[in-house]
């Protein structure tokens, strides 16, 4: 089977493009939005860990499973 | 809590002297210009002033100006509203720039200072880690720089030969 990516992709750049363009204030809470879903991700895929919130710094050296 | 209590909170320690000039950057300054990815910290940069003689920089009035109003410190992290926050020296002459001519954004009524996205790119060139060069991408596709003004910063600051590299591997 064969899969045209085009309209796949240009549907991606349109999406993009719109969230690029919401208002400051809305992409930020976006921003708020994301980490939290990043950081519950990491919690359930490494149980567990961490009660508080990650830093770069734990994360990178392990230190948040403890 | 969110990243609008982050930027109240530094435009007050601004306004308390606690810090002079700052501008955002990093993921969340990106965001100012594309669409939102998920970032787990937020990048301020400071000017810092160091004591007469010497070259080391510290934190501590900083950090204890927010742990006196309820933030708690986290490694090299500050932690505001749920975000920790790292401030960031202007330890080149292109953050230096940087800083100086970033520009001032409304979130919602609350001034937010910012880098500009062709300063954002360049600095991420400058980074040059993966997701750096990916964010310098995003910002050509989504038409969001000046690719002149990007060319004058890269060659003021010596990354000519960086942005070559990097138009050979990604855009030709």
């Amino acid at each position: 089977m064969k899969v045209d990516l085009t309209p796949i992709l240009e549907s991606k750049r349109t999406f993009r493009r719109r969230a690029a363009a919401r208002p400051l204030a809305e992409k930020l809470r976006m921003l708020d939005a994301l980490r939290e879903r990043t950081l519950a991700i990491r919690r359930s895929t490494n149980p567990g860990p961490a009660k508080k919130d990650v830093t770069h710094q734990e994360y990178d050296t392990g230190n948040w499973k403890k | 809590m969110g990243i609008k209590e982050v930027i109240e909170t530094i435009n007050r320690m601004q306004a308390d002297g606690v810090i002079e000039r700052y501008a955002i950057g990093g993921a969340v300054g990106a965001t100012f210009y594309l669409e939102p990815v998920a970032t787990l910290d937020v990048d301020v940069f400071i000017e810092f002033h160091t004591e007469a003689g010497s070259r080391l920089v510290s934190l501590q009035p900083i950090f204890k100006y927010l742990c006196d109003r309820g933030c708690t410190a986290e490694g090299e992290h500050i932690v505001i509203a749920g975000w920790p926050i790292q401030f960031l020296p202007a330890g080149s002459a292109l953050v230096q720039e940087a800083l100086a001519k970033a520009i001032e954004k409304d979130v919602e009524g609350t001034p937010a200072r910012v880098f500009t996205a062709e300063h954002l790119a360049a600095i991420a060139l400058e980074t040059g880690r993966a997701k750096d060069k990916a964010r310098v991408l995003q910002f050509i596709e989504a038409d969001a720089i000046d690719l002149d003004r990007l060319q004058e910063i890269l060659t003021r600051h010596g990354l000519a030969g960086a942005w070559q590299q990097f138009e050979r591997q990604f855009l030709k």
